[in-house]
């Protein structure tokens, strides 16, 4: 069974520490295809996510039978049933996701980011495991696709998730170009915040770790000086960094 | 005995500096922009102030965001966000809503200019991308919906028109003749519809002569860049030779080639780079607007920025005090010829 810390790490991997669009830069190709719309980027997230915890738990039970000088063709197997699975039910039952979707849905067979969670994880690690890595993933995904669909859907339609906001429109945002800029600046802005959301929990856990050790040598003014010196470094490593 | 003082290069210090580069090129800029309120009256101003304002707003904000003082933003100031903005608003119709040049200065200087780093980091012109940025956003208004000028045959009409006289000419239904304007009037502006600052093409070559005599820039290339897209349109259409003078005197050529292309940043740093690079603009520039039928310099430059790395990569400038290109011909042959002659002593 699955204990508590291991599954934080999972679903922290997937979510946000190995992103696979922000941080993993994978998949690029439906992210810059599909993110015109925060519909279309839903759409394509969860027909990922379904594939990757299906394919990972599926690969993830037969990880000790497939042999390893033909896995990659056994993987792209297994992840092309489920697509196939996927594009029918689509076909059948939402059928206006399935049209706007279009190359994109059969080409998620290729997808990096399936390919890339069945070789690193699923291939090494029990079922359980393999199938939550998948869900966390896919959100990551899922979430990121979102939301550069919302950015663009705005600015480039005036709408969002299909509905008119306002009456005007910037149409570089809806081309390729603008996904493209709109993809750089949200990988940016997210490396950005990661970092310095990081170096603060980095720091709060030196202090922890500081008030406990002084704790017990029962001297107040240590830990004030010690304090002083990490945040005299600190304002050092900043405008080092802004200096670079 | 003599006292010999040692000192760190460089030794010799120009006493030009890009503001007073950049200011240069405003003042080379001024008589067709005026030309152009005048041919387009308050309307053209608006989009000149602007394009002009949200520049300069756009990069004193960002600097403030980057905590910088405010007085020294200022000091520092070299200009060249003025010169973006009066190009960017001259490459437009006077007819766009207020909005379009705001948006395209906006992009130009934040997402083009600083991000990269600011004043001579970008790796494509600013103001050219902002026109892009603003003909892929507002097709609409950037194509079509031009204003007749007040002077010439159009005698400032109310009706706006849907097509430049290069639009016309590009037009293979049309041809030469449905431009409706003389090569004079081409040259003048009268009559002719376009971008605020590309119809008075004799006031942006004064501009240009200005900046060749300011050493600014280099008169060969613009000149280059032209002839080849002349020669070009000629070859391309079966040799008309009277589509020579009307593709280069029709629409922004001229603004491209004498401000544009030849902006330092974005232009390779050899002769040989200049030649290769301008060439390639002036075939590319006939090339698009021959089967596109719309106007593609700016398309053209951006396209071409993107290979100035490449070609500089290739063809660097040649060291000071090496050998040009002659020179290790001349060596080669010199030593084919003695290694001929030692083959010949040894068969002796």
């Amino acid at each position: 069974m699955m204990n508590a810390k291991r599954f934080r790490n999972i679903s922290l991997d997937g979510v946000l520490r190995n992103n696979p669009t922000l941080r993993l830069v994978l998949g690029t190709c439906p992210t810059l295809a599909l993110s015109t719309s925060a519909m279309n980027g839903i759409g394509m997230g969860l027909a990922v996510t379904f594939i990757l915890i299906c394919s990972n738990a599926l690969i993830s039970l037969l990880r000790k039978v497939i042999p390893a000088a033909v896995r990659i063709p056994a993987y792209v197997i297994i992840i092309a049933t489920f697509v196939t699975i996927v594009r029918m039910v689509l076909d059948k039952f939402i059928p206006s996701l399935y049209e706007s979707m279009g190359v994109y849905l059969p080409l998620i067979v290729v997808n990096c980011i399936i390919l890339g969670r069945a070789e690193s994880f699923a291939s090494k690690n029990p079922v359980l495991d393999s199938a939550c890595d998948g869900l966390f993933t896919g959100l990551g995904f899922t979430w990121a696709l979102t939301l550069i669909g919302i950015v663009r859907e705005v600015l480039g339609s005036g709408a969002i998730f299909g509905k008119e906001l306002w009456n005007f429109r910037i149409e570089f945002f809806g081309s390729a170009a603008g996904a493209f800029f709109v993809y750089g600046l949200m990988i940016a802005i997210f490396d950005g915040v990661y970092r310095s959301i990081e170096t603060s929990m980095r720091r709060k856990k030196f202090y922890r770790q500081a008030d406990a050790v002084l704790a017990g040598c029962g001297d107040a003014s240590m830990i004030d000086d010690c304090a002083r010196r990490d945040r005299a470094e600190a304002t050092a490593t900043e405008t080092h960094t802004e200096e670079n | 005995m003599q006292k010999v003082s040692v000192s760190d290069s460089p030794h010799v210090r120009g006493k030009r500096t890009t503001r007073g580069i950049m200011l240069d090129v405003v003042i080379a800029l001024l008589p067709a922009a005026v030309m152009g309120c005048v041919y387009f009256g308050w309307k053209a101003l608006l989009v000149l102030t602007i394009s002009i304002l949200g520049s300069v707003a756009t990069e004193v904000v960002w600097q403030l965001c980057r905590r910088q003082n405010i007085r020294e933003i200022f000091r520092s100031m070299d200009l060249t966000s003025v010169v973006t903005g009066l190009l960017l608003g001259m490459t437009m119709s006077s007819n766009v809503p207020w909005y379009v040049p705001l948006l395209a200065s906006v992009f130009a200087i934040g997402a083009v200019k600083m991000l990269f780093g600011g004043t001579g980091k970008n790796i494509v012109n600013p103001a050219i991308t902002g026109r892009v940025f603003a003909f892929i956003s507002f097709q609409a208004v950037m194509i079509s919906g031009w204003a007749a000028p007040r002077i010439g045959a159009l005698g400032g009409a109310v009706i706006d028109m849907q097509a430049t006289p290069l639009t016309n000419l590009l037009d293979p239904t049309k041809g030469v003749g449905a431009m409706g304007v003389s090569n004079l009037d081409l040259l003048l502006g009268t009559g002719v519809m376009g971008c605020i600052g590309e119809t008075c093409k004799i006031a942006l070559l004064i501009g240009g002569v200005y900046l060749v005599v300011r050493k600014v820039i280099d008169w060969k290339w613009p000149v280059l860049y032209i002839l080849v897209t002349g020669l070009c349109s000629v070859l391309f259409n079966g040799a008309q030779w009277n589509l020579f003078l009307p593709s280069i005197l029709s629409g922004g050529l001229i603004l491209g080639a004498v401000f544009m292309a030849t902006d330092y940043v974005t232009s390779p740093s050899s002769t040989a780079g200049n030649v290769v690079y301008f060439i390639a603009l002036g075939v590319l520039t006939a090339l698009l607007r021959k089967y596109t039928k719309i106007e593609v310099v700016s398309f053209a430059i951006l396209l071409m920025n993107l290979f100035v790395p490449l070609i500089n990569t290739y063809i660097r400038p040649r060291v000071f005090g090496a050998p040009g290109i002659v020179e290790r011909c001349k060596l080669r042959i010199a030593a084919r010829k003695a290694a001929k002659a030692e083959k010949e002593g040894q068969a002796q």
